[in-house]
């Protein structure tokens, strides 16, 4: 989900004008059909909220479409209509090979380790590469 | 085409150990030296110059340094240097990118950009030495490597052994940064806590900038283990990373050295 939220907030902050200056008239990007919306529409939710669904726009994961809640200026509460069928996460991060530690000693031209202080350095393998250059 | 000499050299500035090595080679373009060539010690010359700049600029342990000033409520925003500027931006963009976990004013402590100010002023220095017209060289800074011209074979230290190295990359323009507690202990805190980052043993990040490189392995370090994900999912990123239980996570693109 982690990787889902800058998508949202991306679609939210894009909302924001859609839902104050004009109706979208843009549908061209919408894939789905089932969509309560596809311009942004309001309607009084019970509550002082207002509630509008965003267009749905097209990620490389899939479409995506959020309904938001509006009380006055500020958003209370966001919900996903459409998302990419396959999990972000998932698909977002590299996959990751996971091996065990090993130690090995190799010829190498530097080496590259947690900040080392000008103290630690006389102990260290860059100083014996440094000595030896 | 002229060639200029090979340089070695180590010099101690901001509490590291900062080794410099420029391969003797042609010299790029119409650039200025004096007549024997001697562009690349110039050139080094200028790079432990603006190190020592950066240090009495931007070191909070410097009482009249720009940073302890501004700390201090002496400077306005509108006072701070262009550079400074640009060093608390690239702050504000890894500490809202982390959730919170990267982090230069812990509550109780002074403003410390010492996490950004290192990668970035050794970048800067590698953009100087390209500037100076310097093709082949590797510049190491404490354990964070720039290097450019050819593949340089770079050892990542083990962990927990000392002389002992985890792993061995080749790159030839970029940037390898690892983050760990070996060193200088539980140095490195998750900002969203103000508590030491614990849950990784060592955090290596390769990207095209060392910019980019340390400040991600900082603030992935911090973050834990959720780190791993998180810094392999930055765009022009490789990972490798050892958790607390000694198991090693690495990205497909890592350029290990055959």
């Amino acid at each position: 989900m982690k990787r889902a939220l800058p998508v949202l907030v991306l679609t939210v902050a894009g909302l924001i004008p859609v839902w104050r200056y004009a109706p979208s008239t843009d549908t061209s990007s919408s894939t789905e059909v089932a969509e309560p919306a596809s311009t942004p529409s309001s309607s009084s939710s019970g509550s002082s909220g207002q509630v509008v669904a965003g267009s749905t726009i097209k990620t490389e994961k899939g479409p995506v479409q959020v309904e938001v809640t509006f009380e006055g200026d500020k958003i209370s509460s966001v919900r996903m209509l459409q998302q990419p069928n396959h999990p972000q996460t998932k698909a977002a991060v590299p996959k990751l090979i996971a091996s065990t530690l090993e130690a090995q000693s190799a010829d190498v031209d530097t080496v590259s380790g947690a900040t080392i202080t000008s103290d630690g350095y006389k102990e260290s393998l860059q100083a014996a590469i440094d000595a030896k250059a | 085409m002229r060639r200029a000499e090979e340089v070695r050299r180590v010099e101690h500035i901001m509490g590291l150990p900062i080794s410099l090595r420029i391969d003797d080679g042609d010299i790029d373009g119409d650039i200025e030296g004096d007549i024997d060539g001697h562009v690349n010690v110039a050139a080094a010359d200028r790079v432990f110059a603006w190190l020592r700049e950066v240090d009495a600029r931007f070191s909070p342990f410097l009482a009249d340094s720009e940073v302890s000033r501004l700390d201090r409520g002496e400077l306005e925003p509108h006072e701070l240097s262009p550079d400074l500027v640009e060093v608390l931006d690239l702050c504000e963009e890894y500490r809202v990118a982390s959730g919170g976990a990267f982090q230069v004013r812990i509550p109780g402590r002074g403003l410390d950009p010492c996490a950004m100010v290192k990668g970035w002023a050794v970048q800067r220095a590698a953009e100087l030495l390209r500037a100076e017209g310097v093709t082949t060289f590797c510049l190491n800074a404490g354990g964070d490597v720039v290097s450019a011209g050819r593949p340089w074979r770079v050892g990542v230290r083990h962990p927990e052994r000392a002389d002992q190295l985890c792993t061995v990359l080749e790159i030839t323009d970029g940037a390898v940064a690892t983050s760990a507690r070996y060193e200088r202990g539980d140095h490195i805190l998750d900002g969203r806590t103000g508590r030491p980052a614990t849950a990784l043993l060592s955090m290596t990040v390769v990207a095209s900038s060392l910019t980019e490189a340390d400040a991600t392995a900082t603030a992935a370090f911090a973050m834990g283990a959720e780190g791993i994900d998180w810094a392999a999912a930055r765009e022009g990123c490789e990972v490798f990373a050892v958790d607390a239980e000694r198991r090693v996570f690495r990205t497909q693109g890592f350029p290990v050295a055959a």
